[in-house]
């Protein structure tokens, strides 16, 4: 083989060639690639050290990066290269970051403070662009300036309105680490946001007006200038919301394309970016709207799945273009052929944008404040003031005039330049020791409860209510008007039907607790097994939850305690799931799930019947043994499972249900016969959970465990409860099967639900602890509810199989459902018994506990979500 | 009330006693006889005039509030008939936004006040205690707007949400502990972390927002 590379060349195509560079066709992609790649390697770089990370915001650090990198491509190429491109910068980069913040806006602080929003955005806004623009021109006039700034009074606004404009994207990078508290970050981050119109507005018309010459200027450009504002801001909000609509409607149909469901929320914002940027309306506005409004409706349209990856990648997106944005800016400070320095004007407008940025709010938080219910007071104020950082928005306007028209262009880019690196560098790096010495009232990251949600519903409504006594038309009035249509019909309009009917808020947290509760034990590895823990489950869970669960849960419930719009936390540690996961597989569990099972590829399909197959073949299962257990031992008791699918079932939540038994352990020598008191484990699936956590979930759906007490001896009849609802059944438990007296833990899976003994008082078996840990670990790692806890207490006569028991059963005792209790001495017993051998003697101590029980109990919901331990109770 | 009102004296003795400003208490008043058709005290029925009101799912529960003689702070306890001004305002007080010159003192006191009267709502039999079972109405009223959300998933829900209650307020329970309801003192501690004086207001503003008569 000769080298093929270099003799042929262009001149000889005949020759079949082995390989040919091209760079050509691919630089482009394979610059932005790099570039990402940089930049990325970067943001790892920095977060190696904690240190400087939770010293130096990373846009500061990124924009140092750009200008190294920047140096660097200076002295290599004699060129300056790769710079921020306007066009770049306003198509790809902006877009995403602000999509991002509009789609994971906590809506409801939104419009809560929307006044406030808006008056800062317009009026502070149209305030700061005149006032610096006039200081500036007088300064100029002063003769303060070098002679070489030639501008006039139009060029100085000009300016004035695209330095004065706070931009989203730095404002975002800094108060996200900042953790102020969630009115002044959304007042900021809104106003960040909504400026924009002005900014783009006041750009466009001075612009023009520059262009146009002062000479040139008539009374009607002013007038077409107001009437541009209005235009382009309310138009850019419209096309946000036309657009808004659409994905709405469009995701109620993807059904059957679940795959490419993402997709639509990208596209349709990015179009309604390019369809606001095309009629010159406001994009970041259109794009803003266009993710606030839709969200609650696409949402509850897409799937779960669908869900995460539309947050994983708008995250990924905006991150990376956030990060691109500050490093290029870096980048583009080196070009001096580009700029011109002069002192006094970039001094005179650091000067002036701060102090008029913090006249500005001062003037207007006054004004605000005779109308707003929560005054902002002057530590706010301050952190207003000084949060008023200017970014890549400015560059990229700045960069945009046109050096003909604009003379002082040169000048300008300085400023600008300066005027960015100066908010972003140091206003960034000082604005965390601020907040922290004006002790700022932080947002306090805590979880929301189930209670504060039905409060702050209930609230929603007292206020609305009173409202409508007083005969004030306020703000709650309106809002309870908005929901109402919005109930009436444009969630119907918009969203599934199945999504529709389950659209509840208080649901909602309630759904998304338990799963929290759920991933909190999985967090803590699944298996904590105390007494203490097991009497109250989820108190030791929420105090001790790791801060990264919480915020992703928070996260994914969108709720508006969580402002960090940027970060995704890291996942939960996946070994512990795994941990957990395998452990329940291989504990006697009945069904092993065939991950693998399905080898075919299909790209449009994510393999969704998986699931449901393996639903179908753990309910038949299920079904089958029950069917054996009650024709085997024709009288026996058996445990029931609650039909506890009731709502989930529009939900798609796949409930499996899997019998695990108690794994019989080392009785089986002189105890022939096992007693139960069939301990019924019923915990409902979570879909969200089986989803999170990708693959070791399947088996975990749904599982009834149920736990065999183990006697010495069993005999005969035994009466079960003592309130009756049901006959009460004799048991003539079947006798185990060899391979339960040999094999404990595959006995349980040939093995039949429930054996009940009359002895059965003595709950605790023998090899409780395994069934506790195992059942427990499981059950908490799959879906334990904040009322767990109350499992021990959901205790119920054994009764023959009757779906409809829970619901019999409550009826049995209504009065006693008023009360709680949180016992911990079955669990507690089950160690102390588990430890020690089965002894009789020691069951017996257990008795009195027993007793005592019964009067505590709590009818066990319909809902599946409790734990009910089916314990024959002796009479 | 009606001709008394315009006393300046008891003008400003309600003034004092409710924090209104004698603007605001004017506006009352003039909405008070609306409701009340001109009569001096509003009975339960007159909410029903009320057309906005009817779509508000907890509205039995708010009503009810306005005539229940805990929140009248008065001394005895019960259902009142009827209500004069001066209680209807009393109510209308819990509602008040807070003010700027308050101190910690006050500002605990009135951030007080403003949660017994929610909790009253709750404890609909008045034992000092929110039940279970009362809870468990509050949330069925609550979600009662929403046709497909069974009763069963509003229990579940109540039933949640007191188990949590029990996990913040009583902390680790013995075994044979019975948590039998959210006292004061409990319904407190939940709300400890949340500005509840942030929240539970409206705003009573003047002339023009006070709405035209129904």
């Amino acid at each position: 083989m000769h080298p093929p590379a270099a003799s042929p060349g262009p001149a000889a195509p005949a020759g079949a060639e082995l390989l040919r560079w091209q760079w050509r066709e691919v630089q482009a992609p394979c610059l932005v690639a790099a570039w990402i790649l940089v930049a990325s390697l970067a943001k790892i770089v920095f977060h190696l050290s904690r240190k400087v990370t939770s010293v130096v915001p990373e846009s500061c650090l990124l924009i140092l990066l750009g200008l190294g990198l920047g140096g660097i491509v200076l002295a290599v190429a004699k060129k300056a290269e790769y710079q921020l491109e306007p066009n770049m910068f306003f198509l790809f980069l902006l877009p995403p970051i602000v999509l991002d913040s509009g789609y994971f806006m906590p809506s409801r602080l939104f419009f809560d403070n929307i006044g406030a929003i808006l008056t800062y955005a317009v009026v502070g806004t149209l305030w700061n662009s005149f006032a610096t623009g006039t200081a500036l021109w007088g300064l100029h006039r002063a003769g303060l300036m070098d002679p070489g700034v030639e501008a006039g009074l139009m060029d100085f606004l000009l300016f004035g309105s695209l330095i004065s404009a706070v931009d989203p994207v730095a404002v975002l990078a800094v108060f996200e680490e900042v953790h102020v508290n969630e009115t002044l970050f959304i007042i900021v981050f809104g106003e960040s946001l909504l400026n924009d119109a002005v900014t783009v507005v006041l750009y466009k018309v001075f612009n023009s007006f520059v262009e146009l010459g002062p000479a040139h200027i008539h009374a009607t450009d002013y007038v077409k200038g107001v009437a541009s504002f209005f235009l382009v801001s309310l138009g850019g909000t419209a096309v946000g919301l036309l657009f808004a609509f659409l994905l709405a409607l469009i995701t109620r149909f993807t059904k059957r394309v679940r795959i490419i469901e993402p997709l639509f929320v990208f596209l349709l914002a990015y179009v309604a970016y390019l369809a606001a940027e095309m009629v010159s309306l406001s994009a970041i506005l259109a794009v803003t709207f266009c993710g606030i409004c839709c969200k609650k409706y696409v949402e509850a349209n897409i799937s779960q799945k669908s869900r995460t990856t539309v947050k994983y990648t708008m995250k990924t997106l905006a991150s990376s273009s956030e990060t691109i944005i500050f490093m290029f800016l870096g980048i583009s400070a080196v070009d001096t052929s580009k700029w011109t320095w002069d002192t006094a004007l970039v001094l005179g407008t650091l000067f002036f944008i701060l102090l008029f940025r913090a006249v500005g709010v001062v003037l207007q938080t006054y004004v605000l404040n005779r109308f707003r219910l929560i005054p902002l007071d002057r530590i706010d104020q301050v952190v207003m003031s000084y949060g008023g950082l200017r970014g890549a928005v400015a560059f990229a306007l700045v960069i945009l005039l046109d050096r003909e028209k604009v003379k002082a262009k040169d000048y300008f880019v300085a400023t600008t330049i300066v005027v960015v690196f100066f908010t972003v560098i140091v206003q960034g790096l000082t604005i965390k020791p601020l907040v922290t010495w004006l002790k700022v009232k932080r947002s306090d990251h805590h979880k929301p409860t189930l209670n504060e949600e039905l409060h702050e519903h209930a609230f929603d409504h007292i206020l609305a209510a009173v409202e409508d006594i007083v005969g004030h038309h306020g703000y709650h009035y309106w809002r309870d008007k908005w929901e109402q249509f919005d109930k009436k019909y444009l969630s119907q309009l918009l969203m599934r039907k199945s999504a529709y009917r389950l659209r509840d808020e208080i649901w909602d947290v309630y759904y998304k607790l338990n799963i929290r509760d759920a991933i909190s034990f999985v967090d803590q590895g699944g298996h904590v097994l105390s007494a203490a823990k097991l009497a109250l489950p989820s108190m030791p869970s929420r105090t001790s939850m790791s801060e990264s669960s919480v915020t992703n849960l928070l996260r994914e419930s969108g709720s508006g305690a969580c402002l960090d719009l940027q970060v995704i936390d890291t996942v939960r540690s996946r070994r512990d799931k795994e941990d957990a996961a395998m452990h329940h597989v291989l504990r006697g569990s009945l069904y092993k799930p065939r991950r693998r099972y399905k080898a075919s590829y299909s790209r449009h399909f994510i393999s969704p019947d998986k699931q449901e197959r393996q639903d179908k073949e753990i309910f038949r299962q299920n079904m089958k043994r029950r069917l054996e257990t009650f024709k085997s031992t024709k009288h026996n008791v058996c445990s029931s499972k609650s039909k506890a699918r009731l709502k989930e079932k529009g939900r798609k939540k796949k409930n499996i249900s899997l019998t695990k038994e108690a794994p019989n352990g080392k009785t089986h020598r002189n105890v022939p016969w096992q007693d139960a008191a069939p301990v019924l484990v019923m915990v409902s699936s979570e879909e969200e959970e089986s989803d999170s956590s990708e693959t070791e979930k399947e088996d975990d759906e749904g599982i009834v465990f149920v736990a065999r007490a183990t006697d010495e001896v069993l005999q005969g009849k035994t009466t079960h409860g003592s309130l009756d609802v049901c006959p009460s059944p004799c048991i003539i438990p079947p006798s185990p099967t060899l391979a339960e007296k040999e094999l404990p833990w595959k006995g349980d899976q040939a093995d039949l639900a429930v054996y009940v003994s009359s002895e059965t008082t003595k709950i605790v078996p023998v090899d409780m602890q395994k069934a506790w840990n195992q059942s427990i670990s499981s059950l908490e790692s799959i879906a334990s509810p904040p009322g767990i806890e109350s499992g021990s207490q959901h205790r119920r006569f054994a009764c023959p199989v009757l779906e409809e028991q829970p619901q019999s059963a409550s009826q049995a005792m209504p009065e006693q459902s008023s009360c709680f209790q949180f016992p911990s001495h079955a669990s507690k017993s089950g160690r102390s018994q588990s430890d020690s051998s089965p002894d009789g003697p020691e069951q017996q101590e257990l008795q009195p506990l027993m007793a005592t029980e019964e009067q505590g109990r709590m009818p066990p919901t319909a809902e599946a979500r409790w734990m009910m331990f089916n314990r024959a109770s002796h009479l | 009330m009606g001709s008394a009102h315009s006393v300046p004296a008891e003008m400003r003795e309600l003034a004092d006693r409710t924090g209104f400003t004698s603007e605001q208490i004017e506006h009352l008043h003039r909405r008070f006889k609306q409701l009340s058709q001109d009569q001096l005290t509003i009975r339960k029925e007159n909410f029903d005039s009320i057309p906005d009101l009817e779509f508000n799912p907890i509205r039995g529960k708010i009503v009810h509030a306005f005539f229940d003689k805990r929140n009248l702070r008065q001394e005895s306890d019960g259902l009142a008939e009827e209500i004069n001004f001066e209680d209807f305002l009393t109510i209308m007080s819990y509602f008040r936004p807070i003010e700027m010159n308050m101190d910690e003192e006050q500002l605990d006191r009135f951030r007080k006040e403003k949660l017994k009267f929610l909790f009253h709502m709750y404890d609909s039999d008045h034992d000092g205690k929110i039940t279970l079972q009362e809870y468990r109405n509050v949330v069925e009223e609550l979600l009662s707007g929403n046709p497909h959300l069974e009763k069963e998933s509003a229990r579940s829900i109540a039933d949640g949400a007191m188990m949590e209650a029990a996990s913040i307020c009583v902390g680790q329970m013995g075994p044979d502990q019975v948590y039998e309801g959210i006292t004061f003192e409990d319904f407190l501690k939940m709300w400890q972390g949340i500005d509840i004086e942030t929240k539970m207001h409206v705003r009573f503003l003047n002339v023009d927002t006070i709405a035209h008569c129904y």
